[in-house]
């Protein structure tokens, strides 16, 4: 019998939770993961929201898993701070729809931190049973695009996106803001937060937290490139 | 005097209890590994520790079987309560290797040799597997007395006389004390270099010039090297006030329940013993049921155990125990003496009511028990085992992990490599991997951050100026006007308010098949997207999102 299995059924209530970085954690009704609920990421910077939110908990020793989304950057997510030992991406093939349930509910068996995109035309009946083995096995699914955006426990939007550092013709893509807004089943009153994905130094942060020599160094630095 | 001990192995014991026959090639894996392998496998070349596909292409036709260490546990129950009926206190090391003080049975059954033929005799009436027993003066000794026994013919034993184990011992090389020395394979690895290539030569050496430069794990491999007992000379008495244990209100029937409080008993007592600087070599793990039952095992480990190890110890002696219940095992052929009893008797009526850990005997933490058995969580264990069932769903190639390439573009720097085909688990293997030792700086990579989205492919694009006029790229790099909108692959044609570049790129220009040469733009669009953009053959290419 499994180790993990034995505690979801008797774990407390610190343990039903994955950490999440603090900037983003005002987004999350508890303030972190919970285990078990699905989270949809949309917007032009889903793709780093959702590594975003897995960072703390695959530093933590969590492995994340990336379903059919070929396309991931590998560096960005190194960047944001996730360990690539405990990444592993899984390709469905060519018929992506037909095995998705299937690969997922073997996904979720192995791994807390789940990153997918529903392929189109999948039904809900589908959905359902694979958020309920998710918190079967109490993992965490972060889906990313529209598709789940309606039933997920929570929904995160980016729904502004500022890129620091270029201007037309100069300088280079040094610091995002993105201001995220959570709706969805758990989040009854919407929340916004505005977060630096990436901040000039490089890590996650709450816009206007970001401290003097951080924005001394994004004023001034120039950095060498080409 | 040192002590003396009776080791008792079982060559390759997750084979055995497979139940694979022995005279098959049969091969058992973890996370990719040969754990075990049979002795018609081993003849053909595979050994433990090798890749899975190294030990294919060695012998082809061998059978593959994922280790289940719980599997290993319940078969070695029947083994270990036949040691039980010499001595009342077995030491378990893990499942197929067990050891026991030789002094009291010794001298009953009529001396080293008598007790060792007894023994073979007894163990090859409960199992098919080969025995190896071995009896010395010191654990590591007869440890490595009975792998030599095992490896030899079958069931016939080493006995090293009272004495003789510093020159059994010498001319043999320092890999054992990785082995089963638990001493870290680094630092038998700068034995090695140093020329200290056989035990006897390490043991050679002054104990205090040792410690001063190989610090408390050197004078724990000097004085296994001796040949005699591995404690310390002032061993620590155990500190029974240390015992953790946690009873029962309602009896419990199922392993999960009592695991996850031995878990929680496990993190007690090491935080205890840490606290005071100590480390627990040997526990004692007893459980009783509320019909008196009970089941009582001695735990050894050289290198100490962590929690996890702990719980794992735990969990083979529960699976064992109330495996014996759900298989309704019948009554053993003989009386059992002392505490092996109840598990003897194999027939659980009730459920557990007390569970008790209690350090037997501990010695001074040298802080090395770091990733011996501590190192791999539940969550890899976890995540390893998924990763096989998925390959086995989408094949090989479907389930990736990253591995650095280096390059001066997103998609380049990083591979993807079939996770089966790498260790997982491995440090040393990883950071290779990921960024090996000697990758250089790649000069000319553009600064973080990076794109999230990088796909396969690069997309044709259009980015036009304020006219409408496709803008150029000049010899330079220099561009006609000011880019207006990006159009990705025909799609809608989005306004541009911000862009950088070029960075230009002229890669293997000595190779004019692979020669490739480009500049690079970052270009943001008013919907906050920004894109890596490429100017090549005369075209715009979108290579990567920052998504």
């Amino acid at each position: 019998m499994d180790l993990a299995a034995a505690v979801a059924r008797t774990a407390l209530a610190g343990e039903r939770t994955l950490p999440v970085a603090a900037p983003l954690a005002p987004l999350l009704p508890d303030g972190a993961l919970v285990r078990g609920r699905t989270v949809a990421c949309q917007g032009v910077a889903a793709t780093s929201l959702a590594l975003a939110l897995t960072v703390e908990a695959t530093s933590a020793g969590g492995w994340l898993a990336v379903v059919d989304i070929p396309w991931l950057g590998v560096e960005a997510a190194g960047e944001l701070g996730i360990p690539l030992e405990r990444l592993v991406r899984v390709d469905p093939g060519p018929e992506r729809r037909q095995v998705w349930a299937d690969l997922l509910a073997a996904v979720l068996d192995g791994f807390d931190l789940v990153v997918t995109r529903v392929p189109a035309g999948i039904g809900q009946g589908t959905l359902r049973r694979v958020r309920s083995r998710a918190q079967a096995r109490g993992a965490v699914l972060i889906t990313l695009g529209a598709s789940d955006g309606a039933s997920a426990d929570v929904m995160m939007h980016t729904a502004t996106v500022t890129w620091e550092g270029i201007a037309a013709g100069h300088g280079h893509l040094r610091a995002r803001r993105v201001g995220v807004e959570s709706s969805g089943r758990r989040v009854p009153v919407p929340r916004r937060v505005d977060v630096w994905l990436p901040g000039p130094d490089g890590t996650l942060g709450v816009v206007g937290d970001v401290g003097p020599a951080a924005q001394a160094r994004h004023c001034f630095e120039l950095r060498p490139v080409g | 005097m040192a002590r003396r001990f009776v080791t008792v192995w079982c060559p390759d014991w997750p084979v055995v209890a497979a139940g694979l026959p022995p005279d098959e090639p049969a091969i058992v894996i973890r996370a990719n590994r040969v754990v075990a392998r049979s002795a018609v496998a081993a003849a053909e070349g595979v050994v433990a520790g090798q890749r899975r596909r190294q030990a294919q292409q060695c012998c082809p036709d061998a059978t593959l079987v994922d280790h289940d260490p719980g599997r290993d546990a319940r078969a070695f129950e029947p083994v270990v309560q036949v040691i039980g009926r010499f001595t009342p206190r077995v030491e378990l090391i893990e499942p197929g290797w067990s050891c026991l003080d030789a002094r009291g049975p010794s001298r009953y059954f009529g001396g080293d040799e008598g007790l060792a033929a007894r023994l073979v005799a007894a163990i090859g009436e409960v199992t098919p597997a080969a025995v190896g027993v071995g009896v010395a003066d010191g654990r590591f000794a007869s440890a490595i007395a009975a792998r030599r026994s095992g490896a030899g013919l079958d069931g016939c034993s080493v006995v090293v006389a009272p004495g003789g184990s510093p020159a059994f011992v010498a001319p043999l090389p320092v890999a054992w004390l990785h082995q089963l020395g638990e001493i870290d394979a680094e630092l038998v690895g700068l034995f090695a270099r140093l020329g200290l290539a056989r035990l006897g030569v390490l043991a050679a050496l002054p104990a205090a010039d040792v410690l001063a430069r190989f610090g408390p794990p050197g004078s724990r491999a000097h004085r296994l090297a001796k040949g005699t007992d591995d404690r310390p000379p002032a061993g620590s008495e155990p500190p029974q006030q240390r015992a953790v244990e946690r009873v029962f209100d309602d009896p419990v029937t199922d392993l999960g329940p009592l695991v996850f409080t031995g878990k929680q008993l496990a993190d007690e007592l090491v935080a205890g013993l840490s606290a005071d600087g100590s480390v627990c070599t040997r526990l004692v793990i007893v459980a009783e049921t509320e019909e008196a039952e009970r089941t009582e095992r001695v735990w050894y480990r050289a290198g100490g155990m962590s929690a996890p190890a702990m719980v794992e110890r735990l969990r083979w002696q529960l699976d064992g125990w109330l495996g014996t219940f759900a298989n309704h095992a019948g009554d053993p052929d003989g009386p059992v003496r002392g505490e092996e009893r109840a598990g003897g008797g194999g027939r659980i009526r009730s459920g557990v009511v007390l569970l008790r850990l209690t350090p037997d005997e501990v010695r001074r933490d040298d802080g090395d028990q770091l990733g011996l058995w501590g190192g791999r969580s539940a969550a890899d264990e976890r995540a390893t085992r998924a990763v096989t069932r998925l390959a086995g769903l989408v094949g090989d190639e479907g389930v990736l992990v990253p591995a650095w390439r280096g390059g001066r573009l997103p998609g380049e720097r990083y591979d993807w490599v079939s996770a089966t085909s790498t260790d997982l688990i491995d440090a040393d293997d990883t950071a290779e991997r990921l960024r090996p030792r000697l990758a250089g700086p790649w000069p000319g990579t553009l600064p973080a951050p990076s794109p999230a989205v990088v796909p396969a492919a690069v997309r044709p694009a259009e980015l036009v100026d304020v006219a409408g006029r496709p803008v150029v790229v000049g010899g330079r790099g220099e561009l006609s006007a000011a880019p207006v909108s990006l159009t990705i692959d025909g799609g809608r044609a989005q306004p541009v308010t911000a862009w950088a570049g070029p960075w230009p790129l002229d890669e293997r220009w000595w190779d004019p098949g692979r020669r490739r040469r480009l500049a690079r733009f970052q270009v943001v669009t008013d919907d906050g997207g920004a894109h890596l953009v490429l100017a090549e053959h005369r075209r715009w290419w979108v290579a990567a999102w920052y998504g």
